[in-house]
């Protein structure tokens, strides 16, 4: 094979470094400079240094958003994934009526956030909601979500579940599709339970689809805006507020570009943080596959 | 015979027959108007010009000068945000911007073209006819940067059919009537319907501030002086608790917006809420509300230990011209005509605020509404809920949290007046 020189090669491969330069490495620069000078509408910006990051991370508001977005992602992107697996085991196993219950489990997806939330809010309306009204006529404890901060957070953490599980559904069930049925058929006669076949077989071989599902579904997640939004604004007092509630008040409510950059970059690090592990438990993988 | 559809055209053809269309086109007779007015509004300034050929009352406007309006339309708050970002660029297509008057602070104003020059060169009728306040809203700095165009004064609309269902031959006359009648209408009306006595707002400064001034308190006045009476903002913060403690504010309070107010009275959930005097024809529309003429309005009443003139809380906007517009001349021309009595009485009955007096004179419309009477007093001494300052807008959110708290029961009144000035002190301008 002929080896091209960098001259030949670069008039390839310079459209894709044009775009990506163009839409994420200007912008993210852009947004750099942004957070480290202080600015409005009618005011030329000045240079503050790290002030913004000072002033972000010192807020209790931020750090009250920061709090709720973590335990909103921590638990919804895991009991997303049980759930997911859950369901995509099941499939797996064989349902009558899969196409059907398939098009039922992906139609989240296919809803607009914005519809979504409108339709929950109806649904769990606190004074005429159907569900409400259901689990009054049962006589179980309904969700006071419009009253009561954790409620919200709970609904807040329902509604993202429900609007995401078909992203990581539809990992795992490619993913546990994927696997050979002569596995499950050999674990069968070596005399594995069903148990032990999954915990054995399926878990290991899913690994790393789901790792890939949580590692996108936490950076995803971190991002948690139209939910809250609409359904509680932030409220009852900011008690549900999450980050990307905060940097779009900061920037469009406010209209303190700076502190709202410094929140897009702080969002950024604090992401990737919490994503760490599954991050290096990835590169491991793929560092195995290699050899 | 055969089966084979062959379409007879030559790339040659082809390509001379879109070469002359394109031509053709270019060449030929123009069908839209010569130019273009953008426009950035809500869609409510829009929608009030009239709709249709018959109803448009810009229609001469358009066909004295050749020209065509497009409106680009959104909500409050994002509206301010892209006409703050469109007049911050090297230049803009966009004519006319409406701004809401808590808004245009000295930076802000920079950004807009200053319009004495045009009211000296080319006057708008009869100017003086426009309330004062409004037109000191829109005065940055000595110089006017906005005419007057709407204002949303409120007042307290109440369901009549329900006070009467309960009892209740008159609506209140003081905020201790009103206090009262709120918690005797928290009942199961006739038809079945739980009633909530009010509903408010949570996100809105309006109605605690309402609330303070009904006890001849304020938020921010005018010269920057934050809470001038706490005690009354105590007092009015123990009243709002003391509603939602009886079940005579939702328990959805805390998640309660303007459109839920609109859809609880239209549909009998609530017997009183305060709101725009505009809204009277929305809530007494037979095709929206369950109630067609039943919901009344008065001006929200004051409380009776307070003996001194209590103030409406009003919103006003008006219409700006960014400084980066090339063709001022066109620009000014439209809002000149938007502020004639002609227009502004025909946006009066299409359901705008009118910012003229004169047009409160006209029998026509005062016969046409109802609370026109009421508006107009109301607007008389009305002024914003707070004035405008670069942090405006995070001391309102501050302050909104407090109010929640309290009312929510998770602060006393006097922490959450503490916490206030605490937070929004070092907001406000020095």
């Amino acid at each position: 094979m002929r080896t091209r020189s960098l001259a030949q090669s670069l008039p390839l491969i310079a459209p894709v470094h044009i775009l990506i330069l163009s839409v994420i490495v200007v912008p993210s620069i852009f947004v750099i400079w942004l957070s480290l000078t202080k600015s409005s509408f009618g005011q030329a910006p000045t240079w503050v240094g790290l002030e913004n990051y000072v002033r972000v991370l010192g807020d209790p508001a931020f750090r009250g958003a920061l709090w709720n977005t973590v335990v909103i992602v921590v638990f919804a992107v895991h009991i997303e994934l049980a759930v997911g697996l859950a369901v995509a085991l099941l499939f797996a196993s064989g349902l009558p009526l899969r196409r059907f219950l398939l098009v039922a489990v992906l139609a989240p997806y296919a809803v607009s956030e914005v519809i979504a939330v409108v339709m929950w809010r109806f649904l769990f309306d606190p004074d005429a909601g159907p569900v409400m009204l259901a689990l009054q006529a049962l006589g179980l404890p309904i969700l006071d979500w419009s009253f009561e901060p954790t409620h919200a957070m709970i609904l807040i953490a329902l509604l993202t579940i429900w609007l995401h599980l078909p992203f990581t559904f539809i990992i795992l069930y490619a993913a546990r599709l994927a696997i050979p049925g002569d596995l499950y058929e050999a674990a069968r006669i070596d005399g594995a339970t069903p148990l032990q076949a999954f915990r054995r077989v399926t878990l290991p071989l899913l690994g790393p689809a789901i790792v890939v599902a949580l590692l996108f579904r936490y950076i995803f997640a971190f991002r948690i805006f139209s939910e809250v939004w609409l359904l509680t604004g932030g409220g009852p007092a900011r008690s549900t507020e999450v980050v990307a509630v905060y940097l779009y008040q900061e920037a469009f409510s406010y209209n303190a570009f700076g502190p709202a950059a410094a929140t897009a970059w702080i969002m950024v690090a604090a992401s990737l943080l919490l994503a760490a592990g599954y991050v290096l438990l990835l590169r491991r993988q793929v560092a195995g596959n290699a050899h | 015979m055969t089966n084979r559809i062959t379409l007879d055209m030559t790339r040659r053809g082809f390509l001379g027959t879109a070469l002359g269309g394109a031509a053709a086109l270019a060449a030929g007779p123009s069908w839209a108007a010569a130019k273009t007015l953008n426009i950035l509004s809500h869609k409510v300034h829009e929608t009030v010009l009239g709709t249709g050929t018959d109803n448009d009352l810009m229609k001469d406007w358009k066909a004295k000068n050749d020209a065509n309006l497009v409106f680009t339309t959104f909500d409050s708050n994002p509206l301010q945000d892209r006409l703050f970002r469109e007049a911050s660029l090297p230049s803009t297509d966009y004519g006319v911007g409406y701004i809401i008057d808590n808004r245009p602070t000295a930076d802000i104003a920079k950004l807009f073209a200053p319009l004495d020059d045009f009211l000296a060169s080319a006057p708008i009728e009869n100017y003086d006819d426009i309330a004062p306040g409004l037109r000191e809203a829109m005065t940055v700095g000595g110089k006017t940067i906005g005419i007057p165009v709407r204002h949303a004064t409120g007042g307290l609309f109440y369901n009549e059919q329900l006070l009467e269902e309960a009892g209740i031959s008159a609506p209140p006359a003081t905020l201790e009537e009103l206090i009262e009648q709120a918690k005797k209408l928290t009942f199961t009306s006739k038809d079945g319907t739980p009633v909530t006595g009010m509903i408010m707002a949570s996100d809105l400064a309006v109605f605690p501030v309402s609330f303070a001034r009904a006890y001849g308190g304020d938020y921010i006045t005018k010269d920057f002086k934050l809470l001038p009476k706490p005690e009354a903002m105590e007092k009015a913060l123990a009243t709002m608790a003391d509603l939602f403690k009886a079940g005579a504010l939702p328990r959805s309070y805390a998640t309660t917006k303007n459109d839920d107010q609109v859809t609880w009275m239209q549909q009998g959930r609530a017997a009183f809420t305060m709101i725009t005097f505009a809204r009277f024809k929305q809530f007494n529309d037979p095709a929206q509300s369950k109630f067609p003429g039943r919901i009344k309005a008065v001006q929200f009443p004051k409380s009776s230990s307070y003996d001194g003139e209590m103030a409406a809380v009003t919103e006003s906007w008006g219409m700006t011209i960014p400084a980066n517009f090339a063709d001022k001349d066109l620009a000014w021309s439209y809002i000149r005509e938007v502020s004639s009595p002609r227009v502004t009485l025909g946006m009066a009955r299409n359901g705008n605020g009118p910012v003229r007096v004169s047009t409160y004179a006209d029998a026509d419309f005062a016969a046409a509404s109802p609370v026109a009477a009421a508006e107009a007093k109301a607007l008389a001494t009305a002024r914003g809920a707070f004035p405008p300052f670069p942090e405006a807008a995070r001391a309102q959110q501050l302050f909104l949290e407090d109010v929640q708290l309290a009312v929510l029961g998770r602060k006393t009144p006097a922490e959450a007046v503490e916490s206030m000035v605490t937070r929004i002190t070092p907001l406000l301008p020095s």
